[in-house]
C-alpha cells in the first residue's frame, strides 16, 4: 500500500480523472457487500422481495409452521402494518395466462392484519391467550431483523401469525414492561394496539388470504364459545422515559418553524457528474454557486439521507411489463424464482439512492408570532393564518433562486420532510416499511413522525458512538459522526470528485449534513478584514518587542490581502463565502463495525481527496445536528470557504444508468454503485428511437458473454431471441434447463444447401405494414422496390466475394454482375443459380467465365448454402431462443489482403454476411409489435462492404417499426463509425480497449464522450485483473451509454442467475470441464 | 478550477508577547489569558463557597488556574476552540458519574409536530 499523499494522479494512472478510473483503493470494498446492511435491507418488510407466481397447479396449503424466519421473530403491534402489501396490480392481459395462480405468496406472507387482529375468531391457532414460556427467552429477540427477512419472504406458506410470532419478544419493547398481566389474562394486545396507534392506516381489503366462508364460519364459532364478548384491555403506552420535543413545532407545506426560526426546504435532484466534459461540470458547478451566493445572508442546512433501492418495486415493474414470460419448465426456477433471485441480489449489494436536501433558514420570527403560535398551539391550531401566508410570498424568491439550472430544487412535500425527520432522528437505521408512492406506501400524516418515538438513544461518556435502538423492531444501531477538518486545495471537475459525494464510494450508506451560513460580499469582506487587522497587529506586536515575526504571518497577510481584493472588485459570486460545518454519520450493527467504517472512511478521505475527517466526541450532540431544526452542536470544525467549494461539495451528484424497467445486468461501478436495469426494447416502446444497440471490446473484453446474458434474460421474459455467434459458444445456452424446451441451434455449416440463399434473405414488405389509403400505397411500393434493389445489393457483393479477389477487381466484373443480376428478377423467388444462367447465356466469354468461377465454388460443400432454395420452415418464429452458429468456420483475419486468405476464409466472409442477414430474417416473420431480438457477433466483417452498411441502417431503421432489438458486437468501434449509423445507435458498451489508443478515442467518439480528456485511460483500465492474484476476474466491466445520454462505468453481473455463467464461459479450460457436463453444440441442433 | 478554503487565514497564531517594552518569555496565545482570568475568579468564588474566606493574593487558585488552562488548552487547535472543548468536557464529565457503561439519552420525539399538506 502506497500512501500517495502528494497532490497528483497515483503511479501508473497518470491523467485519469479518478472519478471514472478503476478503484484505487487497496483494501476490498466488497467486504461490505456481503451482508444486507441493515440501514438498507429490509426492516419489517421493507423492500422486500416481490414474489410472483407463474402458473402452477393449486397448491394444498399446508397449517402454519413456526419457522424460524428471522423476519417474524419480533413482536410487535405494527410488524404486520410494515410487512403488509398489497396485492400486486395483475394486467389483464396476464390475468389469462395466470388465472390459475393460487395467490401472490407475498400476500399470505403479509399475513394480512386481518387474520393477525383477529384472535378471538382464529380457532387455527392453536395456542391462544396464554403465553408460551418462550417470551422471556432471550435468545431470539434483539437479533435485527433486517437481514434474514428477504429469506423470510421467499417462503410460499404463511408465516406463523398466531401465538408463535408472539412468543418471542424484544426486550426493548414497551409491550414487554406494561402488558404481559395483560397477555395472560385474554386476547393479546398487539392486534389491538396497532390499529389504536395508527387509526389512519387503511385496512386492508380482504385479499383472499383465507377463504371469506371459512371466516365467517370460524369467528361464528368463535363467537359460540364465547357468548359475553370480553373485551381486551387497554393498554397504556405509556412510558415515563424522558423524552425532548423536536425544535420543529409545525410542518407547513415546505416550511418547517421552530419558535425561532423558519426554514423552506427544497429537493435537489440528481445530477449526472461521471463522464460529463469539464466545461459542462464547471458551468454546473458554477451556476450552483451562484445559486448559493444568491442565498446570501441565510443560513443553510444541506442534508443528505438515503433511501433503500425498492427491489420489489423494480419486479413489480417488470413482471407488470413482461406479458408472457417463459412457461416454466418443472423442476428448474421459474420465473417467480427468477426474480426473487435478483431482488435478492439487488438487496445482497446494497444498492441506495440518495436524497438531497436543501434547507434555508430564512427568517426570524417576530416576537408577536412566536407568542401567538404559543397561544394557539394550546387550542391546537399551530401557526396563524396570517404568518403563514406571509411567508407563502417571501419563500418565491427562493424558488426562483433554487429553481434554476444548477441545483433545479423544487420544493418538498410534507412526507418528504416527514421522512427527512424519522431519517435524521433515527439516524442509519433501517427505514420503516415500504414508503415508495408507487407501490402504496401509505404511510398517513403523522405515521412517520409517530414513530420516532420509538428511537432510544443511548450515549457513553466520552465515547465515539451513539448507540439507538428502535424498540419496536429491536434493531440497535450505532453511529460515529465525523465532521470534516482541514481540507487541502482540490481540483474539483480536472482531478478531484465532489466532495461530498465521494463518500459514496464505500458501500455502505451515509447521510450528510452541512450548516452553512452564507456570508455575502459586505459580511466576508468584514470579517476577513478583522481578521487582517488582527495579523497586521500581531506583525506590529513582533515589530514592537524586536523578535522576528514568523514568516507565516506576512504569508497570510498576503493572503487575506488578495482575498480581500477579489471580495471588493470581483463578481458577488467570488466574495460570497460559506461558513460551516460539515458531518457525516456512519452507521454500524455494532460499535466495532461502525468504528471500522469510520476508519476507512477516514483513510479514504485523506488519501484520495486530501481532506481529514476528524472524529470528535460528543457524539450524541453531533447526531442531533443532523435532525432539521436541532441546535448546531457545537462550534468547533467551522470550515470557511468561498462558495464555489461548497458547490464543488455536490452532495447530489449521481451516476445512474439504465432504464428502471429492464433486466438487472450489474451496477455502476464508477463514482457511486446503483444497480442497472437494461431493457432493449425500452428505446423503442417509449423513447421511441432505434434499438441498435452496439458492443465494442478487444477480445476477452466479455462480449460474447454480455450478449449471451442479455439474450438468456430477454428470453425469459418471452422475447423471440435470435443470437448470431459464428464461434459457437453461445449455443451452449440452449442446454440451459429452463431453455432447452424452447431453444434452438441452427449450425450453418452443417445445414442445407440453399439455407442462406441470397434472394430470400431479404422480405418483402407486406401490404399490411403500411397504413391504407393513397400515400400508404406509395410507400408500400417504395419499399417493395427498396427491397428488390437491396437484395441486388447483396446478390452481387456476394458474388463479388465469391469469385477471387484478382477477377473481383477487374472494372468489367462489376459490371458483368451487375448486368446479370438486372435480368434476374429481384424477388424472393430467385436463386443465385439464375444469375449463374444468365452469366452463362451472355454472349460473352467474361460473363461465360464467371459462370465457371461462380461454379466452382459451388463445389464446395459450403458455398452450397448460396445455391439452390431454401428449405421450408427453416426458422420459423416458433423456438423462443434460436442460436445461429458456424461451428468450425474459419474466420479470417481482415489485417491480411484477401489473396493470401484460404479457400474456407474467403467463404467465410460470404457466409457471415449472409448470416446476419438471416438472423434478421427470422424476426420479420411474426407480428410486428411483438417483442423481438437479435445478437449479432463479429459484425466488423460487415464493413466495408455496401451491403453491410445498408445491412445495418435498415436495422436500425426497421427496429422500431418491428420493436426489434438488435445488438451488434464488434472488436473495432470504427466498423460502426466507418458504416455511419452513430446517429441511429441508442445503447452502447465499451468494453477494455487498452492495446490502441486510436480505438479508443474512436470508442469514446460513439459514447459521445469528450476525445482526449483521459477518458482513454478509463477504457483501459476497464476490468484490469489484478496482477496479483492468480484467480480469473469474476467480472467484466463496460462503459454504458444509455438511450438517455446518460454514460457510466457498469460491472456487468449476472451471477444471481443460476448457471447461466457456467454455461457463458468461453475460456478454453471451462469449456473442457464442461464437455462432459454441458451437451456439445451436436447434440443441441434442432 | 482550483478550489481552496479560507481557512488557514484563519488559523494564524496570535500570541501574547508581552507589555510594551517588556518581552515575556513565554508566549501564550490570547485566549489562554482569557480562559485564565475568568477560570481565577471562579476558583476563588469556590474557595470562599468552602472557607466563606477572600484572601489578598489567591496562590491556590493561580496555581490551579494555570494547570485547569494549559490542560484544557493542550487539546485545542485552530479547529477545535477553547469553548468546544470545555463544553465536551463539561458534558462528558457530568455524565461519567453514571454507574453503568451506557445510558440512556432522552429520546427525540417529534409525534408533537403539527403538519399542513399546504402552506396558506
Amino acid at each position: 500500500m502506497s500512501s500517495h499523499y502528494a497532490p497528483g494522479p497515483p503511479a501508473g494512472q497518470p491523467d485519469a480523472p479518478p472519478s471514472d478510473a478503476t478503484q484505487s483503493l487497496d483494501y476490498t470494498l466488497e467486504r461490505g457487500e456481503a451482508r444486507p446492511d441493515p440501514a438498507r435491507a429490509t426492516s419489517p418488510g421493507h423492500g422486500g422481495v416481490g414474489v410472483f407466481q407463474a402458473p402452477r397447479p393449486l397448491q394444498q396449503r399446508t397449517p402454519p409452521e413456526p419457522t424460524p424466519a428471522a423476519g417474524t421473530d419480533i413482536d410487535s403491534p405494527f410488524l404486520d402494518l410494515f410487512g403488509a402489501t398489497r396485492p400486486a396490480r395483475s394486467t389483464p392481459g396476464r390475468a389469462a395466462a395466470r388465472e390459475q395462480q393460487p395467490t401472490i405468496p407475498q400476500q399470505l406472507v403479509a399475513a394480512d392484519p386481518l387474520v393477525a387482529a383477529d384472535p378471538p375468531a382464529a380457532p387455527t391457532t392453536p395456542v391462544a391467550p396464554t403465553t408460551p414460556a418462550a417470551p422471556t427467552a432471550p435468545a431470539a429477540p434483539a437479533a435485527p431483523a433486517a437481514p434474514a427477512a428477504p429469506v423470510a419472504l421467499t417462503e410460499v406458506e404463511r408465516p406463523p401469525a398466531g401465538p408463535a410470532r408472539r412468543s418471542t419478544r424484544v426486550p426493548h419493547q414497551v409491550g414487554e414492561r406494561l402488558a404481559r398481566p395483560a397477555t395472560e389474562r385474554t386476547a393479546p394486545p398487539p392486534a389491538d394496539a396497532a390499529p389504536q396507534r395508527h387509526p389512519s392506516e387503511r385496512p386492508e381489503p380482504d385479499t383472499g388470504d383465507a377463504p371469506p366462508s371459512d371466516r365467517r364460519s370460524t369467528s361464528r364459532r368463535g363467537r359460540a364459545t364465547k357468548p359475553a364478548r370480553v373485551r381486551p384491555p387497554k393498554i397504556k403506552f405509556r412510558d415515563r422515559d424522558p423524552s425532548v420535543e423536536l425544535a420543529i413545532t409545525e410542518i407547513a407545506g415546505h416550511l418547517t418553524f421552530t419558535p425561532n426560526t423558519v426554514t423552506a426546504w427544497y429537493w435537489l435532484p440528481e445530477v449526472r457528474w461521471a463522464f460529463r466534459p469539464d466545461a459542462e461540470r464547471e458551468a454546473l458547478l458554477a451556476a450552483i454557486s451562484e445559486q448559493y451566493a444568491g442565498l446570501a445572508g441565510f443560513r443553510l442546512h444541506l442534508r443528505r439521507t438515503t433511501r433503500p433501492f425498492p427491489a420489489d418495486e423494480w419486479a413489480r415493474t417488470i413482471d407488470t411489463h413482461t406479458r408472457a414470460p417463459l412457461p416454466d419448465v418443472p423442476g428448474t426456477p421459474s420465473w417467480a424464482d427468477h426474480l426473487v433471485a435478483a431482488q435478492r441480489h439487488l438487496l445482497s449489494v446494497n444498492h441506495a439512492e440518495g436524497q438531497t436536501y436543501l434547507g434555508v433558514t430564512f427568517a426570524r420570527r417576530s416576537l408577536g408570532d412566536s407568542l401567538v403560535e404559543r397561544v394557539r398551539r394550546t387550542f391546537g391550531r399551530g401557526v396563524a393564518d396570517g404568518e403563514r401566508r406571509k411567508l407563502g410570498r417571501t419563500v418565491e424568491q427562493f424558488d426562483e433562486v433554487l429553481g434554476a439550472f444548477g441545483m433545479r430544487g423544487r420544493r418538498v412535500t410534507t412526507p418528504e420532510l416527514e421522512w427527512l425527520l424519522y431519517r435524521s432522528v433515527a439516524l442509519c437505521m433501517a427505514p420503516p416499511g415500504r414508503l415508495s408512492p408507487v407501490t402504496d406506501g401509505h404511510w398517513e400524516r403523522g405515521d412517520l413522525l409517530a414513530l420516532t418515538e420509538q428511537v432510544e438513544r443511548y450515549r457513553t461518556p466520552y465515547g465515539s458512538t451513539v448507540k439507538l435502538v428502535n424498540r419496536m423492531t429491536g434493531e440497535e444501531g450505532h453511529v460515529a459522526v465525523l465532521a470534516v477538518g482541514r481540507m487541502e486545495p482540490l481540483e474539483i471537475p480536472e482531478r478531484h470528485e465532489p466532495w461530498l459525494h465521494f463518500h459514496e464510494r464505500l458501500p455502505w450508506p451515509m447521510e450528510l449534513s452541512s450548516r452553512v451560513d452564507i456570508l455575502g460580499s459586505g459580511d466576508s469582506f468584514r470579517n476577513l478584514e478583522h481578521r487582517l487587522r488582527m495579523i497586521r497587529s500581531q506583525q506590529l506586536d513582533y515589530a514592537e518587542h524586536g523578535i522576528d515575526a514568523p514568516p507565516e504571518l506576512e504569508r497570510l497577510a498576503e493572503r487575506a490581502l488578495v482575498i480581500g481584493d477579489e471580495m471588493t472588485t470581483g463578481l458577488p459570486v467570488e466574495s460570497a463565502r460559506a461558513h460551516g460545518w460539515h458531518r457525516l454519520a456512519v452507521g454500524g450493527r455494532t460499535r466495532e463495525e461502525c468504528l471500522e467504517r469510520a476508519r476507512r472512511l477516514i483513510q479514504l478521505y485523506s488519501r484520495e481527496l486530501r481532506v481529514s475527517l476528524q472524529h470528535p466526541k460528543n457524539q450524541d450532540w453531533l447526531a442531533r445536528e443532523f435532525i432539521p431544526g436541532e441546535p448546531i452542536a457545537n462550534t468547533g470544525y467551522v470550515r470557511r470557504m468561498p462558495v464555489n467549494l461548497f458547490a464543488a461539495a455536490l452532495p447530489q451528484a449521481a451516476s445512474t444508468v439504465g432504464d428502471r424497467r429492464g433486466d438487472l445486468i450489474g451496477r455502476t461501478a464508477g463514482t457511486c454503485r446503483r444497480p442497472v436495469f437494461l431493457d432493449l426494447h425500452f428505446p423503442m416502446e417509449v423513447r421511441e428511437r432505434s434499438g441498435l444497440g452496439v458492443f465494442v471490446a478487444e477480445p476477452g473484453g466479455g462480449k460474447s458473454t454480455l450478449l449471451g446474458a442479455l439474450g438468456y434474460l430477454a428470453a425469459r421474459r418471452g422475447v423471440q431471441v435470435t443470437l448470431l455467434d459464428p464461434s459457437g459458444p453461445l449455443a451452449r445456452l440452449c442446454a440451459m434447463p429452463e431453455l432447452a424446451p424452447y431453444a434452438r441451434v441452427l449450425n450453418l455449416t452443417g445445414s442445407e444447401p440453399g439455407t442462406l440463399a441470397p434472394y430470400s434473405l431479404i422480405p418483402t414488405p407486406l401490404r399490411s405494414e403500411f397504413s391504407a389509403g393513397d400515400a400508404g400505397e406509395r410507400e408500400f411500393e417504395i419499399a417493395v422496390s427498396n427491397a428488390r434493389a437491396e437484395r441486388r445489393m447483396l446478390v452481387q457483393d456476394i458474388c463479388m466475394m465469391l469469385v477471387p479477389p484478382q477477377v473481383a477487381r477487374e472494372a468489367s466484373t462489376a459490371t458483368l454482375f451487375r448486368h446479370a443480376v438486372r435480368q434476374v428478377p429481384a424477388e424472393e423467388t430467385a436463386t443465385l443459380d439464375d444469375v449463374v444462367a444468365t452469366l452463362g447465356k451472355l454472349d460473352d466469354d467474361a460473363g461465360r467465365e464467371l459462370a465457371n468461377l461462380l461454379l466452382d465454388t459451388a463445389e464446395m460443400p459450403l458455398a452450397m448454402l448460396f445455391f439452390g432454395r431454401p428449405p421450408e420452415g427453416l426458422l420459423g418464429p416458433d423456438a423462443t431462443l434460436t442460436v445461429i452458429t458456424m461451428a468450425g468456420l474459419r474466420l479470417p483475419d481482415l489485417k491480411i489482403e484477401r489473396e493470401y486468405w484460404s479457400a474456407e476464409e474467403a467463404l467465410a466472409l460470404p457466409m457471415l454476411h449472409t448470416a446476419h442477414r438471416l438472423a434478421v430474417r427470422r424476426c420479420y416473420g411474426g407480428s410486428m409489435s411483438s417483442r423481438k431480438l437479435v445478437g449479432l457477433d463479429e459484425a466488423h466483417f460487415m464493413e466495408g462492404w455496401r451491403s453491410g452498411r445498408s445491412f445495418l441502417v435498415r436495422l436500425a431503421r426497421d427496429s422500431r417499426k418491428w420493436n426489434l432489438a438488435a445488438l451488434v458486437a464488434s472488436q473495432n468501434p470504427k466498423d460502426i463509425l466507418g458504416l455511419d449509423v452513430q446517429n441511429l445507435v441508442s445503447t452502447v458498451f465499451v468494453g477494455r480497449i487498452a492495446e490502441d489508443e486510436e480505438i479508443a478515442s474512436e470508442a469514446l467518439r460513439l459514447l459521445r464522450v469528450p476525445v482526449n480528456d483521459g477518458y482513454e485511460a478509463t477504457l483501459a483500465s476497464l476490468s484490469a485483473a489484478d496482477s496479483a492474484s492468480a484467480a480469473r476476474l469474476g467480472y467484466r466491466e463496460f462503459v454504458m451509454r444509455d438511450v438517455d445520454g446518460r454514460v457510466q462505468k457498469v460491472r456487468v453481473d449476472v451471477s444471481y442467475v443460476d448457471g447461466l455463467l457456467d454455461h457463458l464461459d468461453t475460456t478454453p479450460a471451462a469449456i473442457a470441464a464442461a464437455a462432459g457436463v454441458l451437451p456439445v453444440v451436436a447434440d443441441l441442433e434442432a | 478550477m482550483r478550489l481552496r478554503t479560507d481557512d488557514d487565514i484563519y488559523r494564524a497564531r496570535l500570541v501574547y508577547l508581552g507589555p510594551p517594552g517588556y518581552t515575556l518569555p513565554v508566549h501564550l496565545p490570547y485566549a489562554q489569558y482569557g480562559l485564565f482570568i475568568l477560570l481565577v475568579p471562579l476558583y476563588m468564588f469556590i474557595h470562599w463557597l468552602v472557607t466563606l474566606q477572600v484572601e489578598l493574593f489567591p496562590a491556590w487558585e493561580i496555581a490551579l488556574a494555570i494547570v485547569t488552562t494549559s490542560f484544557v488548552f493542550r487539546y485545542v487547535d485552530p479547529d477545535r476552540p477553547a469553548r468546544m472543548v470545555i463544553h465536551t468536557a463539561l458534558t462528558d464529565w457530568r455524565r461519567t458519574r453514571e454507574p453503568a457503561a451506557e445510558q440512556r439519552d432522552p429520546r427525540l420525539v417529534g409525534s408533537r409536530i403539527r403538519i399542513r399538506e399546504e402552506l396558506a
